[in-house]
């Protein structure tokens, strides 16, 4: 125990000031800055502003549904739109630092689960469903998955004739809610606005507020990379698998969890790449300046883990409870070798290379 | 034998060699066998981004891993009303939905900006008197804790309303600062309060660190106190005592900000009772049992022991990040004002927690938590006025400053103190008053360069 112990102190003492000590020549400070402002200016912005200008969408198809007589065409178009949302949301929550995580933004947009007791309560309910209301409802009667709910219906079939007036009115309130959320979220980044999280993820190690060195904040984005990669392997498909019960999904109504982890984890490639639709500087142009073994095996990782999800083809939660458990289980041990690969390869490696 | 030692003395020499090697000047920190820079001991992480406070323990078996994350789980896991398939037994009245929703990434809670609901901070309310253990007197019809938000179709107890007024204050130097005095009202009682109702607002604190802070051997806690300051330097650290529901007798507090909780066990199923309406084997009655918001359900107990137990893991294995900057010119300047403040009397840098071979994660290590577990007179300005077992309506427990200045990057704010009044740590310094006048006055008469210094100290931990 003892050798255990010293051991472990003097191996802490060296990940404590490893970067203190790191060659000046190994640390190209302006390529470093770079990668940082091409993550706001590639990734982060453009994720957000996407997701804004899909639920902007959502909520003017909603009004379309709602508006008259509502339509299958008009519902589906929702449907689709929603999913599109998902896919941006999904997307950043490979980086799921900075407003989104300390504002508590994250719980009033994707709370899962539903409280579908008091849903159906405030749907048989008089009370009127205004901005102000909504805004001060509890979390788990509002956000992605209530709307969910209520456009693909239970079992995933719903149709325009199944929508009530009163569900009409809730989801036309919940949607203008989301779409206030996400405009919100997607400010929180903007550089025109005061206190944004654009400069104080930019100015890393140059007067930024939160980020005392580049070094802090290049953790923070791979510690989120790898953060993600454990809350799909270890969370939103393990709970599913170990317990068997189907109903544990998340996104059960639109069958979309296998999308949802998809672009969790392309979330994660893109921010190795450093491109979202703009190619920029990332992760991998500093590691490939000095190590392509490690680039190498990071993309392999990558790839390996999205074709993972890709080879399961049944709705995730019949999947995962009964039909594809061997699929399941090795997209959960590949999604876990990336989280593994970020964790003791690309993070020491960040260690040497940025100060 | 005698190879076992040589290996160790190998791996000392070794240790050392390669500790120096690769950072010379955490020699600056050698006041003491042990590197300041690792709060936790073997238990601190690297981590300094938004996940600080969430790290398991580095040494945590893999089957104790295992249990670790079945108890992360389920402090992320929100609750919804009865019946429901998923997670259900919410309220009927309630603080918050989920462990995480005031503890969001294990860290600090704070008040509601204006416009804000109230979501991570709760009021605990009594009136004169004590219970049958020597705790707060619940409010009839209210318990002690206030429950503002409800599932549909019941009422809430009542809501909160904050106010703040600012009050400028002057450094000797000249620099001005302002400190918001807090005033809670509670407003729509769904039947009417009596007259004498004593509040307590609580936001939600870190929770990182805290099976640490429990190893801490009793004896070195009650070796610190100065109940009646027989050394007389204004200072009294006194044990708070409070009613422990799994051993059924009173026994030394340690949670909590007036430390009356004896442990994380109590803590967290209280937690989950109180904040959240979820029954469990301590805790088995509804908070609101024998209020017209009960709901009458015989459900079974609605959090399980196993996730009861495995949540009180989680959080007792949940490891303190390593400090930062701790050997820079200006952070060694401010510890140094730290001491010569006399901030240390209370604020004790170094802890040893003791032997448990049970739990070897947590057995004897030394850590760094700039606390000494005991409850001090604070001040009236910070007073709460309601006694909560042995500490009075004017103490408060020591805060831990390990990981503080972290809150910025895992909370995004610095809002400090038992109700998050201070906006800075500045301001939190100010707020002292009662034992710690004296270092307060220290504070104001130092230079602002100084004082940018005792921060800067500060921020580093």
């Amino acid at each position: 125990m003892k050798k255990f112990l010293l051991f472990s102190i003097s191996c802490l003492l060296i990940t404590a000031c490893s970067n203190n000590d790191s060659t000046t020549s190994q640390v190209d400070a302006t390529l470093n800055a770079t990668i940082l402002d091409d993550f706001s200016a590639n990734l982060a912005r453009p994720v957000y502003s996407d997701l804004a200008s899909k639920t902007s969408t959502l909520y003017d198809e909603v009004l379309a549904l709602s508006d008259g007589e509502a339509t299958d065409e008009e519902l589906v178009a929702c449907q689709t739109t929603w999913k599109a949302a998902r896919s941006a949301y999904e997307q950043s929550e490979a980086f799921l630092f900075g407003p989104v995580a300390t504002d508590d933004i994250d719980p009033s947009i994707d709370t899962w689960p539903v409280n579908f007791t008091d849903l159906d309560s405030q749907l048989n309910s008089e009370n009127a469903f205004t901005e102000e209301y909504i805004n001060e409802l509890e979390d788990a009667l509002k956000g992605f998955h209530p709307i969910e709910y209520l456009i693909f219906g239970l079992h995933g079939d719903k149709k325009a004739k199944d929508l009530t007036a009163r569900d009409l009115e809730y989801l036309k309130a919940l949607a203008l809610n989301l779409k206030t959320l996400t405009a919100d979220l997607n400010s929180s980044w903007d550089p025109s606005t005061s206190n944004n999280y654009h400069t104080i993820f930019t100015t890393a190690g140059e007067g930024s507020t939160v980020y005392t060195t580049q070094y802090a904040a290049f953790e923070e984005l791979v510690k989120a990379m790898s953060g993600i990669c454990e809350e799909v392997a270890t969370g939103k498909i393990k709970d599913v698998y170990d317990s068997q019960d189907s109903t544990l999904e998340e996104s059960p109504f639109s069958k979309n969890s296998i999308a949802d982890f998809t672009s969790n984890i392309k979330g994660v490639q893109d921010v190795y790449l450093g491109k979202y639709t703009v190619d920029g500087k990332g992760l991998e142009d500093l590691v490939k300046n000095s190590n392509l073994q490690l680039d190498s095996d990071i993309k392999a990782k990558l790839s390996s883990a999205i074709a993972s999800l890709n080879a399961i083809t049944d709705p995730f939660g019949r999947a995962a409870a009964l039909t594809q458990r061997v699929q399941v289980q090795n997209a959960m041990t590949a999604i876990s070798a990336l989280q593994t690969e970020l964790d003791e390869n690309l993070l020491p490696f960040v260690q040497k290379h940025v100060k | 034998m005698r190879k076992d030692k040589l290996v160790v003395k190998v791996m000392v020499i070794a240790g050392v060699l390669l500790s120096v090697y690769a950072c010379i000047e955490p020699d600056a920190l050698t006041n003491s066998n042990y590197s300041e820079w690792l709060s936790g001991g073997s238990q601190t992480i690297f981590d300094h981004g938004v996940g600080a406070f969430g790290t398991s323990f580095p040494t945590l078996t893999e089957e104790r891993q295992q249990v670790h994350e079945v108890g992360d789980a389920a402090f992320s896991k929100t609750f919804v009303s009865a019946p429901a398939l998923i997670n259900p037994g919410l309220g009927p009245i309630f603080n918050n939905v989920s462990c995480t929703s005031c503890h969001i990434n294990d860290g600090r809670g704070k008040p509601p900006e204006p416009g804000e609901q109230i979501s991570s901070l709760l009021i605990r309310i009594s009136i004169p008197g004590t219970d049958a253990h020597g705790g707060p007197n619940p409010v009839p019809g209210f318990g002690g804790q206030l429950q503002q938000r409800s599932i549909f179709g019941v009422t809430p107890e009542a809501s909160v309303t904050i106010d703040y007024t600012e009050v400028e204050y002057t450094f000797a130097d000249g620099e001005t600062y302002s400190l918001r005095h807090p005033t809670y009202t509670l407003v729509d009682p769904y039947e009417s309060l009596p007259a004498d109702v004593m509040l307590s607002p609580r936001v939600a604190p870190p929770v990182f660190g805290l099976g640490l802070l429990e190893a801490i051997d009793e004896a070195s806690i009650l070796a610190l106190a100065d109940v009646n300051d027989l050394n007389k330097d204004g200072i009294s650290g006194k044990p708070n005592y409070a009613w422990n529901v799994v051993e059924g007798k009173k026994t030394i507090g340690k949670f909590g900000w007036k430390g009356a909780n004896p442990s994380i066990l109590q803590q967290s199923a209280g937690a989950y009772n109180e904040d959240m309406g979820i029954t469990n084997f301590v805790f088995p009655n509804e908070s609101s049992y024998g209020q017209p918001q009960y709901d009458n359900r015989t459900d079974e107990y609605e959090v399980s022991d196993s996730i009861l137990r495995s949540v009180e893991f989680y959080v007792r294995t949940l490891a303190v990040p390593a400090r930062r900057d701790a050997d820079n010119t200006t952070v060694l300047k401010g510890k140094q004002l730290f001491t010569q403040a006399n901030c240390v009397a209370c604020h004790t840098p170094q802890q040893r927690t003791k032997v448990n071979v049970a739990f070897p994660e947590i057995s004897n290590q030394v850590i760094f938590p700039y606390t000494d577990m005991l409850v001090h007179d604070m001040g009236t300005d910070l007073a709460d006025n309601r006694p909560d077992n042995e500490a009075t309506g004017v103490e408060w427990r020591t805060a831990p400053l390990w990981g503080i200045g972290l809150t910025k990057v895992v909370n995004g704010h610095q809002n400090f103190l038992h109700d998050g009044r201070a906006r800075t740590l500045m301001e939190a310094v100010m707020w002292h008053g009662g034992e710690a006048q004296k270092s307060k006055e220290f504070v104001d008469n130092l230079s602002k360069e100084d004082r940018d210094a005792l921060i800067q100290f500060l921020q580093s931990l």
